[in-house]
């Protein structure tokens, strides 16, 4: 971009880049953009367009939370009577592991690195595509293949262990298609490798220049996180299916322990992968609700590198935490005092986190559109997911409370409560860059303030049966928990109103939205600096970045003025910053 | 007015030492949690109202302060911490008994889909522990099959029951009661089916529910049947297998008199002689009237009872049916063709939770798929 091209913008905020104008309504009608440069089917399904890869993903994950979503809508009506309303014991139990298999392997883990990594990762980073195009599009089909064999094993009978799939039950006991659901999970597993691997490629490599470490979007340090965990703890997953598999079929003693093994070592294995896969699912979730406090608040981060770090630190002491699911399993005191005590400390960093988005807010001109809605949401909500964990990760007081309600509504608070409320807010907050187009203002906010009550009714009391005692995975009950379970189902009743609604209007949105512009939020980022939707490879020019991710706090707008060659300096109105001084949070 | 409604009780049961050291713990984390969530809600709402947007008011740059971060990292970072020690000096006293515990051992075994319960005396029962008050005991315990977990909430205790380990928690009941007994490990179609009753007693009704004379009367009407492997639990079988049971039984009052409720009653009987008199039904009288029914005919009776000599039916033997029998309460008798075994996961202590309200069967566990690599 040369200088004299680009009129110099008077705005009450400072982004990454220098912006590209916005088109005539002229220009906007007869734009190309990725969406429509090339219209065959041929050229959606073959694209190695990240953007294009993140819609295929945005569609089939939605799939398949519906698919997750009505099999949690039939555990919650069994559930409203304590002989089982609707449901046979083993319906019941196969309805909630779909529920559970589901939401986690094909929708928590690849839905905010699926659709708004893929799409938003490249664009934030000022890059015209992954570093790997051709391996993100293998990655989307091999996890298409992964999926599909757990589709195939809902229709052919269903599966019934359980997510957490323990042996000896599910080896050998369970008369289900575990074999489907072991090879579905091995192959989601390597597409989520690979995801991260070319994650990690491409923010180190394809950084655009002037991006340094510490000027990128938070967003993108939680996905780096993400992706190291993801290449690391995803391995040992494809291990343990793979050690379950060989004891199957060649009769060796590895987790059955009436022919030497040792069931135990499973969940040892298990929680290795499926611990830091929480915070695979979590941390993405946290980078959203970054960009979308600091915009809607116009505020800087409070404390940049504490944040940045702080995702850091989850990932790594994520790792060393597993053996807190299994205090009870007959694992050793001092090895539980150990995860115990490591436990305490990866709660520091969301408790940091929880605490800077809070200070974000302050002094801050808050707005609070659909977006801003959830990620306030998430903040409440995450709070008591967070704090409830302190009692389960506590081993004295996780003995009574282990595999009852109160886990469950714990883990519902931080991957319902924050991951689905990050995913809500990413996905309002990026609509109009991914779409072009506006989505109604009013049904937006009604659905998040529905979505939230919902959530908080069903939930909420569970942590009250829990504590009386009503365990996990019952189909039949105690009368006296009968109440708690009412309220819960009239609780997912709402939520399940709430997921719909945006269903409606944001498809609504695409063919009778008002058109977005190029920044319809007045963000910093690279992505809201061109076009929307982008152009098919994002960027006219590689952008240069002069500045830290979130200057919205400046108080009469800075100028960007070319100084010989253009943006490498920026002078604050009244002279008082100087580009270099507002680089970043630090 | 509001005394009528009843309200579901919001806190568990507190019946053990261990619960009530427990929910000390329970209530300082939610106390600092509360209070922690407490601080954070307070100043969202504060920001979300004070610094909503406004015309003409332009938003402060705030990078960030080293000070807040270091108070916010390290006083939580304290709490958490003494969540951790205490919590891990609560957990060693959950496993590590005291030496009256180990010397009051009892076991359980997890199977699909019941609990099995064995007295240090070696009695034994079915989805129910019959247990004492005020006296510590150890529950050691293993599977036959899958990863189960023997829960009790009331004592908020619980420990995974794991095939070939032997894993163990500790009690001491400190109320009279019956608490739920939970499977808390999924272990299958049958899990939520896998529920029993604790019932805790004082020290002389369990010496009583050792003999198998304590026969606490279920909601149902029915009465629990004498704890296995106790003397009243050998004189039932000695009961159907001498065919006490085709004339002394639920149904039939033509050939014999009814047995329920008769300890310690007055009868009136004929005597060898005809001449009626009324005699108390001591041990002696019932153990008579077995080895010699004639002397002592019950009035209206015909003397058709066969007499049970000291080949059929040793003393050891008799003293077992004289236990049952005086254990025998009002509509209590079996009936005739009542002699089936309890069905396969099902619970013989009717006072579960199954039998009690699920009218769902209790299903048949499957068999254990064929062993990985035999054909």
């Amino acid at each position: 971009m040369a200088v004299d091209e680009v009129p110099i913008p008077k705005l009450d905020y400072t982004p990454q880049t220098i912006p590209e104008p916005e088109p005539t309504p002229e220009q906007a009608r007869t734009r190309r953009n990725y969406l429509n440069h090339t219209t065959s089917v041929l050229s959606w399904l073959l694209t190695v367009d990240h953007k294009r890869i993140g819609l295929m993903y945005l569609v089939a994950v939605t799939v398949f939370f519906l698919f997750g979503g009505i099999a949690a809508g039939l555990v919650r009506v069994n559930l409203v009577s304590p002989h089982g309303a609707i449901l046979e014991l083993d319906q019941y139990n196969k309805a909630f592991t779909a529920h559970g298999t589901i939401m986690l392997f094909l929708f928590l883990i690849p839905v905010i690195p699926g659709v708004l990594g893929n799409f938003f990762v490249p664009m934030m980073i000022g890059a015209k595509d992954m570093a790997f195009p051709k391996l993100n599009l293998a990655s989307f089909y091999v996890w298409a293949i992964g999926a599909s064999f757990f589709l195939w094993q809902l229709i052919v009978g269903g599966l019934d262990p359980g997510w957490t799939l323990y042996p000896p039950y599910s080896t050998k006991y369970s008369h289900t298609n575990v074999l489907y659901a072991g090879l579905g999970i091995f192959i989601t597993g390597f597409s989520s490798i690979l995801t991260g691997l070319n994650i990690i490629a491409t923010v180190h490599k394809m950084r655009c220049p002037g991006m340094s470490w510490g000027r990128m979007p938070l967003f993108i340090w939680a996905m780096y996180a993400t992706s190291v965990i993801q290449l690391l703890a995803t391995p040992v997953l494809a291990v343990t299916v793979t050690m379950a598999a060989v004891e199957k079929v060649f009769g060796v003693g590895i987790f059955d322990p009436t022919i030497g093994g040792d069931p135990i070592l499973f969940q040892h294995m298990f929680w290795f992968y499926s611990h830091p896969a929480v915070y695979i699912m979590i941390l993405p979730g946290m980078g959203v609700i970054n960009e979308v406090l600091t915009c809607f608040s116009r505020k800087n981060i409070f404390g940049y590198q504490a944040v940045a770090w702080s995702s850091v630190g989850i990932a790594l002491v994520g790792f060393l935490v597993w053996g807190h699911h299994m205090f009870l399993a007959g694992q050793g005191y001092y090895l539980g005092m150990v995860f115990a005590f490591l436990t305490m400390l990866v709660a520091v960093p969301s408790a940091i986190k929880v605490f800077n988005w809070t200070a974000t807010l302050y002094g801050g001109s808050i707005s609070f559109p659909a977006p801003m809605i959830h990620a306030i949401g998430f903040i409440v909500l995450f709070t008591i997911g967070g704090l409830t964990g302190l009692y389960l990760g506590t081993m004295g007081t996780d003995i009574h409370l282990h595999d009852t309600y109160f886990v469950i509504a714990h883990f519902h608070f931080t991957m319902v409560g924050g991951m689905m409320f990050a995913w809500q807010a990413g996905l309002h907050f990026w609509w109009p860059k991914m779409t072009g187009k506006m989505y109604s203002d009013f049904w937006s906010r009604l659905a998040a303030i529905v979505m939230i009550t919902g959530f908080a009714l069903t939930f909420l009391p569970q942590f009250v049966a829990g504590f009386q005692g009503m365990p996990r995975r019952y189909p039949n009950y105690p009368p006296e928990f009968q109440v708690y379970n009412i309220l819960s189902t009239a609780g997912a009743t709402i939520q399940g109103f709430g997921y719909l609604m945006p269903v409606f209007y944001l498809t609504a949105s695409l063919f009778f939205g008002r058109a977005a512009g190029n920044n319809p939020w007045k963000a910093t980022g690279l992505e809201w600096q061109v076009p929307s939707p982008p152009d098919a490879h994002n960027f006219k020019d590689i952008p240069e970045v002069y500045f830290g991710p979130y200057e919205y706090g400046v108080p009469d707008g800075l100028r960007l003025v070319a100084d010989g060659h253009l943006g490498k300096k920026a002078v604050h109105a009244n002279g008082a910053h100087t580009g270099a001084g507002v680089t970043n949070g630090s | 007015m509001f005394a009528a409604i009843d309200l579901p009780t919001v806190l568990p049961p507190q019946a053990s030492e261990f619960a009530r050291q427990y929910d000390l713990l329970f209530y300082y984390i939610t106390a600092v949690c509360v209070f922690g969530g407490g601080v954070v809600y307070a100043l969202l709402t504060y920001c979300c109202f004070r610094f909503a947007k406004k015309e003409g008011v332009a938003p402060q740059r705030i990078l960030g302060s080293t000070k807040l971060e270091l108070i916010w990292t390290i006083v939580p970072l304290i709490f958490f911490l003494t969540f951790f020690v205490w919590g891990a000096r609560l957990f060693d006293v959950a496993i590590n008994p005291p030496q009256e515990a180990k010397d009051n051992e009892f076991f359980v075994f997890g199977k699909q889909w019941m609990w099995k319960v064995q007295h240090p005396t070696g009695e034994r029962e079915n989805n129910a522990m019959h247990i004492p008050v005020n006296r510590a005991m150890k529950v050691t315990g293993t599977s036959e099959d899958v990863i189960h977990d023997f829960g009790i909430p009331a004592f908020r205790s619980k420990f995974d029951v794991v095939p070939g380990r032997y894993t163990s928690a500790w009690y001491y009941p400190t109320k009279e009661g019956t608490y739920h007994l939970f499977c808390d490990q999924y272990c299958g179609q049958g899990h939520s089916q896998m529920v029993g009753k604790v019932h805790v007693l004082s020290q002389s009704d369990y010496a009583d529910f050792l003999a198998g004379t304590y026969r606490r009367q279920n909601p149902d009407g029915s009465f629990p049947h004498p704890v296995d492997g106790s003397a009243s639990w050998r004189g039932r079988k000695l009961f159907f297998k001498l065919n006490c049971i085709s004339c002394h039984n639920k149904e039939s009052s033509a050939r014999a008199p009814s047995l329920e409720g008769i300890a310690g009653q007055e009868r009136a009987v004929r005597d060898d002689a005809g001449k009626t008199i009324n005699i108390k039904a001591s041990d002696e009288y019932i153990a008579l009237s077995i080895r010699v029914p004639t002397k002592h005919v019950r009035d209206g009776w015909k003397p058709i009872m066969p007499a049970f000599s000291t080949r059929q039916v040793g003393e050891q033997e008799l003293r077992d049916l004289i236990l049952y029998i005086k254990s025998l309460k009002p509509g209590d008798l079996p009936s005739r063709n009542e002699y089936t075994p309890a069905p396969v996961g099902g619970s013989v202590d009717a006072d579960s939770l199954s039998q009690q309200q699920n009218p769902n069967p209790i299903p048949m566990p499957p068999q254990p798929k064929k062993e990985g690599g035999t054909k």
